[in-house]
């Protein structure tokens, strides 16, 4: 048995990291703990989910973002009116979330700190230009989600560090957001791609502003932001989303493992795409 | 409360009843195995050092105990030098050691086995038990087992074969010559886990007189005696097995997991309980699992659709001990032709030893496998002779009089033809073209059919045989002791309606005991279809011989000579004429202990050797069958290659039906699992090592994965059966995957060989496909 101990403020966290440098933090646990069945690890945990600040979802006044606390529950976000409004993809992810009991315990923040490659709302917070906040005994800082992941399993978390808040810039413009999960059941199963896109539309039927992301297609989410550039200005028929399509095959680097193999994943990254695009295309 | 039919009523054989095990299971106070914990309770668990080092094939080199003896908390560690008696456990092939004290043969081979006082303590302690191997060279490829020169799994088979048999009828292969049409296929199968929620386990208690107690989750208490004996040396009358409910089988339980270990465990522990539960995995890594198969099939017909030829090889991995691979494999022959009329038939199969996990007993034992690759091959002889596949099937399908594939003369019971009709009268398969045509865009419709068989009971020179006994207790209730385990397939609530029944008590009157050695009588396992066939059979004896001498001791009481005149009815026996009865309970008082119980036994029929078989050992042929027409509707994602079963139909011929509810409960169960099997279940290894060791790897379907399944009972009697019923717990789980591959080929015009069916194998089939119809 390890040692367990369960802050209820930011500083008493803080100050128990400082105390034991060896300790992990846990939310949910539902990575974390399936971990250490076979790891046999008895490191101290510190529990950040009776942290009230760490709790809940909510619009920050001063920069119009909505911010996400990072022990907040997938099972919020996915019944969360202001997600509803703002970010329906974000929701949607939630949704294909494991399954009831997962979500019911797992938070947003230990989806991002686990950072695999396959984690469900990864892909949504890219295409949505979340930033991540992290809190130190030194200071606040920001970074893009893209700067927060940098590997598979390995995040730029400093130690003595934690996730504060997920913050999401507007996105309200986006008249077309899908998320799409492809797993190899239709529940309680690890993504073998998933992809995320947020599309608008000029007066005239051009692409006016596009952010793609696709899951478990690399070590990191895929976010192919040359192809989102060329899509630009173009208008969408039949040639240019056939086109985009094998762009978004080639853009991916995903591997084979026991859940797929690679071409499969790749063909997968370019059939989503192209059943976005058919979906805006028809309106 | 409103009172139901089951308070005031006698049970009745037919209706449907309220499982006995209901409301004790939705409670969570039905006792399982694992639920034992008694006081002072040692924990035993298996070192496997080969899974940990990634090597399948290994001599051991030493085993050093001395850091994991050191730990505080453990108890004993054992060897292969601890172990007394011949040290082989196995149900027929005694070849695989309790603890391996040479080589290693599979990834999951125990060589220590650790007692500690935690689970804890246990848990470090096989970390810390340090395991020198000399890595061999592995042989995980059957077909590569069998070859010249290659590595042997054990040292005296040279060509790695288990058992090699064959099947002839008429001319054999060359019927085929004189085919106006031959089709031929090429089949792979994929290792199937059964997925049971309850993990192997059991507790187990060394008394000072030598003798042992063991509370197993197990399919065969009486047979386990017999292999802890002969594998530890020990008396089989010494050993007493319990077995509550079990959290699942599907086979898995068939056969020694934790029961020698745990045996010897008990032996080390100076009189103290014992427990021992694997986890999930070690349920997959060390736990039995189905054979994965290759078969090869040539089937040829007249240009009028008449079956004239099979040929077909099969290849079973049975993995690195025998288990009942050559039964799995004699079975799976037994049904390589269909429910079908074809008078020239070869069918070879072999069983091979490689270095992979252990294969065994589950669920449609070697069966599933073949009707895969037959059921494809009749549809692709459909779609080559322009004849409706259901057409076809129904032209071909088995009449009773007529000879199977193995050259058995089919009894009465023969359904497969009148189950192919209700499928032809049902909306499922009328309406299919409407259905088809009206796919969402970007998918693609199809239907499929299959028609399957599956054998009951152990087949020939295995003897099927039940004692049943039932008791009527001092305060006039009664119990029947119930010896082939309920692995919650509910034959101990059909037993209890049987029961009832006969003795016309209601629900609240007769109540089941679960198999314990001790108290009940030897009667086989629970496998095979045959749970309720044989049991039941032995407990219909049992309880008209009860019945007959109450009626007899109440007639002394009541002064009536006439037994006519006399009518059990729940609680008491009543003399209609002059309105006096006597309750059970005062009648019990009157009887002593050695009357108040009944046995009654039962042999199952065998059958006569057709004179078609060679090589066989044990269970060929078999006399009864249960047989099933399913139809899958799928849906085709096709961006993704997603299958999505939309209508699911399964009738099936069982004979009777004891209680519609609970055969109902057996095909959706059935059918679940074999859409599993069909869509994502695959136990894979990559040079002898597990690949999906644990659950969020090794997919099974969950609620969102299956359709609605509508089962529909064929009309039917087997007049050999209990109450004319034949055991249907196997036959469901045959038809999804044909099924569903043939849907796949109708709707989408791809033949998959290779199960599971995945996402990625279809749309690269469709990829390939567009690519073909592009150029």
């Amino acid at each position: 048995m390890s040692a367990w101990f369960s802050p209820d403020s930011i500083d008493d966290a803080l100050a128990l990291i400082e105390r034991h440098p060896d300790a992990r933090l846990i939310a949910g646990g539902t990575d974390l703990l399936v971990r250490r069945r076979s790891e046999m690890s008895d490191i101290p945990l510190i529990s950040l989910e009776r942290v009230a600040a760490l709790q809940g979802i909510e619009e920050v006044r001063e920069d119009g973002m909505l911010a996400i606390g990072a022990a907040t529950r997938i099972a919020e976000l996915a019944v969360s009116p202001l997600l509803a409004a703002n970010a329906p993809l974000l929701q949607r992810a939630a949704l294909s979330f494991g399954a009831p009991a997962i979500r019911n315990m797992a938070s947003v923040g230990g989806n991002l700190c686990t950072a695999s490659p396959a984690g469900d709302c990864l892909p949504p917070l890219h295409a949505l230009g979340a930033q991540v906040e992290l809190i130190a005994r030194a200071g606040r800082r920001r970074l893009p989600i893209s700067d927060f992941i940098v590997g598979p399993g390995r995040t730029s978390l400093a130690p003595g560090e934690i996730v504060t808040r997920v913050l999401l810039p507007s996105r309200d413009r986006f008249a077309w957001q899908a998320y799409e999960k492809i797993g190899r059941r239709q529940s309680l199963a690890i993504s073998v791609v998933s992809f995320a896109a947020l599309l608008r539309l000029d007066d005239e039927q051009r692409i006016a502003e596009a952010h793609l992301a696709w899951g478990s297609v690399g070590p990191t989410v895929v976010t192919a932001p040359e192809l989102a550039n060329w899509l630009l200005g173009k208008p969408l028929d039949q040639s240019l989303i056939d086109v985009a399509a094998e762009r978004a095959r080639a853009a991916v680097c995903p591997i084979d493992d026991l859940r797929a193999g690679a071409d499969y994943r790749r063909a997968l990254a370019g059939n989503l795409l192209r059943r976005f695009l058919r979906r805006v295309q028809h309106g | 409360m409103t009172k139901t039919t089951n308070d005031v009523n006698a049970l009745a054989v037919g209706a449907n009843e309220t499982r006995a095990d209901a409301k004790a299971k939705a409670q969570g106070r039905e006792p399982y195995a694992a639920d034992y914990y008694p006081d002072g309770v040692l924990w035993a668990g298996a070192v496997r050092p080969g899974a940990r080092q990634g090597v399948a094939h290994a001599r051991l080199l030493a085993i050093d105990t001395a850091a994991a003896a050191a730990l505080p908390g453990v108890v004993k560690i054992l060897t292969a030098a601890d172990v007394p008696g011949t040290n082989r456990q196995g149900i027929v092939h005694k070849d695989m050691p309790v603890l391996v004290g040479d080589k290693l043969r599979y990834a999951g081979d125990p060589v220590a086995l650790v007692i500690a006082e935690s689970r804890e303590a246990l848990r470090q302690a096989i970390g810390l038990v340090v395991v020198s191997l000399e890595p061999l060279p592995a042989v995980c490829d059957p077909v590569a087992a069998m070859a010249e020169g290659a590595v042997r799994v054990h040292d005296e088979r040279a060509d790695n074969l288990l058992a090699a048999a064959e099947i002839r009828l008429g001319e054999g292969a060359q019927g085929l010559d004189h085919c106006d049409v031959v089709v031929a296929g090429s089949f792979s199968t994929p290792v199937q886990a059964h997925g049971f929620i309850e993990t192997e386990n059991g507790v187990a208690c060394c008394a000072p007189d030598g003798s042992l107690t063991m509370t197993i989750s197990t399919q065969a208490p009486f047979r386990d005696r017999m292999e802890i004996a002969h594998a530890l040396g020990l008396s089989f009358d010494q050993i007493r097995i319990v077995a509550p409910c079990l959290g699942g089988g599907f086979g898995g339980k068939d056969g020694a997991t934790v029961q020698c270990l745990l045996a010897l465990a008990a032996l080390h522990s100076d009189g103290r309980p014992v427990k021992m539960v694997w986890g999930r995995e070690e349920n997959l890594l060390a736990g039995y699992r189905r054979h994965s198969c290759r078969v090869d099939y040539r089937l040829g017909a007249n240009r009028d659709g008449t079956l004239e030829a099979v040929h077909c090889r099969l290849v079973y991995d049975t993995g690195a001990y025998a288990h009942l691979g050559g039964e799995v494999m004699a079975l799976g022959m037994e049904h390589a032709g269909g429910p079908y009329r074809i008078p020239h038939v070869l069918i070879e199969g072999q069983c091979v030893y490689t270095n992979n996990p252990v294969a065994g007993a589950m669920r449609a034992f070697g069966v599933c496998q073949v009707t895969f690759a037959f059921e494809a091959m009749i549809a692709e002889l459909a779609r080559e002779l322009g004849i409706d596949p259901l057409a076809l099937r129904r032209q071909n399908a088995l009449l009773p009089g007529d000879t199977n594939c193995a050259g058995v003369v089919v009894g009465e019971s023969t359904g497969i033809a009148d189950c192919l009709d209700l499928i032809a009268g049902h909306p499922l398969w009328l309406e299919r073209a409407a259905w088809k045509d009206a796919a969402p865009p970007g998918t693609q419709r199809g239907v499929g059919l299959a028609a399957v068989f599956n054998a009951a009971g152990y087949g020939a020179k295995v003897r099927d045989s039940a004692i049943a006994k039932v008791e009527l207790t001092g305060d006039g209730q009664f119990v029947v002791h119930n010896a082939v385990s309920d692995m919650g397939q509910g034959n101990a609530a059909a037993f209890v309606q049987i029961a009832g029944h006969v003795l016309q008590q209601d629900a609240a009157r007769v109540s089941v005991r679960q198999p314990d050695t001790a108290t009940a009588y030897p009667s086989g396992s629970s496998s095979a279809g045959r749970t309720t066939f044989t049991f039941g059979n032995a407990l219909i004896v049992a309880c008209e011989q009860l019945k007959a001498r109450l009626i007899n001791r109440a007639g002394l009481l009541l002064f009536v000579d006439d037994d006519s005149t006399l009518t059990l009815v729940p609680g008491k026996i009543v003399h209609q004429a002059s309105a006096r009865e006597v309750s059970l309970a005062r009648l019990a008082g009157f009887l002593r202990d050695e009357e108040r119980s009944c046995l009654g036994e039962y042999v199952a029929p065998l059958c006569p050797d057709p004179g078609t078989g060679k090589g066989f050992f044990i269970g060929f042929p078999h006399v009864v069958f249960a047989y099933g027409a399913h139809l899958a509707r799928i849906e085709v994602d096709l961006s993704t290659g997603q299958i999505r079963v939309v209508d699911y139909l399964a009738v099936t011929d069982g004979g009777q039906v004891i209680n519609p509810a609970m055969y109902d409960q057996q095909v959706h169960g059935g059918v679940a699992q074999g859409l599993g099997y069909a869509l994502m279940e695959d136990l894979a290894t990559r040079d002898g090592q597990v690949l999906a060791g644990d659950f969020s790897r090794y997919l099974i379907p969950g609620a969102l994965d299956l359709p609605e399944i509508t089962s529909v009972a064929c009309p039917g009697e087997e007049s050999r059966g209990p109450f004319g019923m034949k055991g249907i717990g196997e036959v469901a789980m045959n038809g999804p995957l044909p099924a569903v591959a043939n849907a796949l080929a109708d709707g989408c015009a791809i033949h998959l060989r290779d199960a599971p069916l995945t996402p990625e194998r279809v749309l690269l089939a469709l990829e390939s496909l567009a690519e073909e119809s592009s150029q």
